[in-house]
């Protein structure tokens, strides 16, 4: 089934024409209940359940090919919105609950359009929150920018911090997950000799040629720089050539299926080398569960991990506890991300989208769930990106991700294979 | 050098067996019923599928599994001659082309909507090992897919050549009218040829599991290298076919490793198109078997 319609207090985003009825019956019920509560026990502030609700709209890929991730970042947008709503709303707004409203951008760019229109214009919105994707993102945040409606995503492109004003990006861009990945090389060997595959379309060229450029200022040495076509049957031929170039250090900027058969390839043929995946798609729980034990002590790089403080850490175990899986970069980004528009709004003091941006935009946070990113501090500057935002360097051990890089961030030492 | 070479020679030869297994299906439909079968890598993730299943819900090993997937593709080809493919037989080809164009679409749109793009895998314990020899390595997945794949073959072998239904389908492929004069029944002779070469495909899906992520596009990947090894190894030329699978396999290897990663495919259409200019009929000499 692709749709829920488990009645929820959180999401109502297709109120249908009896769920109105019902929703209204209730109030009903519920506010001459209190009355009457109210008048039998004698004064009651009225107020704690009279405000109304703040609306935040979350665009993420609940259909198609980025379903996977889309449902998780759902689940825990949900987990984060109760989180907020039990500690007490909105105080300065009395107590205001946040009030989810979900959309499913399906994977697609088009739709992303639509439905993004869609949400702004059939809600009064205070904030949105989404899409995953880079490529969706850019394109719901350019619609909620003409709609004056804040937009705060962990998309990493850096597309998004030119002329946006309404867009607030609090982790670390594309172009700082490249240094990173070359600094871990230097983790690996003190003269690390890199080979460096990927697939030959957008996505596999432009990040190789971000790392190929950044490669000298770092002190790393790329021996081979190689294209492949995504989709391919084999990965020996291409390990046969890695082997023969003498790296000891490997990048594959590829999609899983592909990755999946290079790991594999790697351990056939023997070949002792570090494997770098980058972030995506290789830092979530859906990797492991694909590779198994071949991925342990392969390494990454993620914008946000699940094991950087002791509120990340208590998040990912209400997370675990409602998905079985643990809390991934994207996931737990976008909780950090609630906490940072219920600050906005407690400092606003309304719901206005025009007042909660202004409030964002003057975000400066370096303690509790809002400040959940690697360094622990969220500040925006005038481009909308967090002025202290890096990346983390990430390991599988044990079916888990752990921190490893840089010192500051480690949380657990780096396994050599 | 030469380890280099052989190397990949190797990766070639071992990956070929398996676009063996698609294209003698494509080439034996073709040869016996004179169509051709778009669908034929839609099968192959059939097969990859039900491996898939049978591994995740019963714990079944995938090479095991081949004794579902074989038999059920089997039917299927059966039922797929019997009650659609029986009906657009005729001098006209579209209604043909159409069907089974449009039964690959069904079949991938299907398996999308019932269990979505993600990549499935499987894990055995020979996926990721391999056994090392002087220097080279061997896949064991790879190689056991390898063994059985030309085992099959040779299986076919033996059937169109000694058994009556099999010489009898081998007539049909030489010459149909002339095997119809002769009172063989064509739909019967056809069933068998779509069913085994469906059940091929399984095989092949079966064989691909412990090694290669089912995923709902993945039979396009190998369809597009079975159609090649079927024109270069002459059309309906069951033995051409074969060496034209792991010659191309061998092909794309060296082509990765001695022009580029990407350009495995520039070599194989290369090969292609040269034995399409010089040798137009194909290298099995232009006749069906």
């Amino acid at each position: 089934m692709k749709k829920q319609h488990r009645p929820s207090v959180i999401n109502n985003a297709d109120p249908g024409q009896t769920r109105a009825r019902q929703h209204s019956r209730r109030k009903f019920l519920l506010k001459t209940g209190g009355i009457l509560a109210a008048s039998a026990f004698g004064a009651v502030p009225l107020r704690g359940w009279a405000a109304d609700p703040v609306n935040i709209g979350a665009l993420y890929p609940t259909t198609g090919s980025m379903a996977q991730i889309g449902v998780g970042c759902v689940a825990a947008a949900k987990l984060a919105v109760e989180m907020v709503n039990e500690s007490g709303g909105i105080k300065s707004l009395g107590g205001a609950k946040l009030n989810l409203i979900l959309s499913d951008v399906q994977s697609d760019t088009t739709v992303t359009r639509t439905e993004t229109d869609r949400l702004i214009s059939g809600n009064k919105l205070s904030a949105i929150h989404g899409c995953f994707a880079s490529a969706l993102t850019l394109i719901a945040s350019e619609v909620a920018e003409r709609a004056h409606v804040p937009l705060i995503s962990g998309s990493s492109s850096d597309q998004l911090n030119k002329g946006r004003t309404y867009t607030f990006t609090p982790f670390a861009r594309a172009s700082q997950f490249a240094r990173a990945q070359l600094q871990m090389a230097k983790l690996v060997s003190e003269h690390p000799k890199v080979a460096v595959i990927f697939e030959n379309t957008a996505f596999g060229t432009s990040t190789s040629n971000g790392l190929r450029e950044l490669a000298p200022g770092e002190g790393v040495e790329i021996v081979m720089f190689e294209p492949y076509s995504a989709g391919f049957t084999d990965a020996s031929p291409l390990i046969n050539k890695v082997k023969s170039s003498g790296a000891n250090a490997l990048f594959s900027v590829s999609y899983l299926n592909d990755l999946i058969l290079i790991v594999r390839s790697v351990k056939q043929v023997g070949l002792n080398i570090a494997i770098n995946g980058g972030s995506g798609g290789f830092v979530i729980p859906d990797f492991y569960k694909n590779v198994g034990k071949l991925a342990e002590g392969l390494q990454g790089v993620a914008h946000w991990n699940h094991d950087m403080d002791a509120n990340s850490a208590k998040v990912n175990e209400e997370y675990k506890k409602r998905t079985g899986e643990f809390l991934f970069e994207y996931a737990g980004g976008l909780v950090a991300q609630t906490f940072m528009i219920a600050d906005a709004l407690e400092r606003a003091a309304s719901a206005d989208p025009q007042k909660v941006r202004d409030a964002l935009s003057s975000l400066d946070v370096s303690s509790g769930y809002a400040a959940m990113a690697p360094g622990g501090k969220v500040k925006f500057g005038p481009d909308g990106k967090n002025v202290y935002g890096r990346p983390v360097g990430v390991q599988w051990q044990n079916g888990d991700l752990a921190s490893v890089f840089p010192k500051e961030d480690a949380r657990a030492p780096l396994l050599k294979t | 050098m030469w380890e280099t070479v052989a190397q990949a020679v190797i990766n070639g030869l071992l990956i070929g067996g398996i676009y063996a297994l698609v294209s003698i299906g494509v080439t034996l439909i073709f040869g016996v019923v004179k169509i051709v079968n778009f669908a034929q890598g839609e099968f192959v993730m059939i097969g990859m599928y039900i491996s898939f299943f049978l591994a995740n819900q019963y714990g079944i090993d995938p090479l095991l599994s081949l004794f579902v997937s074989m038999p059920v593709l089997f039917v299927a080809g059966v039922l797929i001659q019997h009650y659609l493919i029986r009906r657009v037989l005729g001098p006209n080809d579209m209604p043909q082309i159409f069907l089974t164009f449009a039964l690959s679409l069904l079949l991938l749109n299907l398996a999308l909507m019932l269990f979505t793009a993600n990549y499935r895998t499987v894990h055995t314990s020979y996926s990721d090992e391999a056994f090392h020899v002087g220097g080279l390595y061997i896949p064991e997945a790879k190689l056991i897919a390898f063994v059985v794949a030309m085992l099959l073959s040779g299986a076919l072998w033996l059937f169109l050549h000694t058994t009556d239904l099999g010489k009898a389908m081998r007539a049909a492929a030489q010459n149909r009218d002339v095997a119809m004069l002769m009172g063989i029944n064509p739909n019967r002779v056809f069933c068998v040829a779509l069913g085994i070469a469906l059940a091929l495909a399984g095989a092949a899906g079966s064989l691909l599991m412990p090694f290669y992520s089912a995923y709902p596009l993945v039979g396009q990947v190998f369809v597009l290298m079975a159609f090649v090894a079927v024109v270069l190894g002459t059309l309906g030329n069951v033995i051409g076919a074969l060496i034209a699978s792991l010659m191309m396999g061998i092909a794309e290897s060296l082509g990765i490793q001695f022009v580029g990663a990407d350009s495995g495919s520039i070599v194989v259409f290369a090969m292609l198109l040269l034995t399409l200019a010089f040798k137009p009929t194909g290298l099995g000499g232009g006749r069906a078997r």
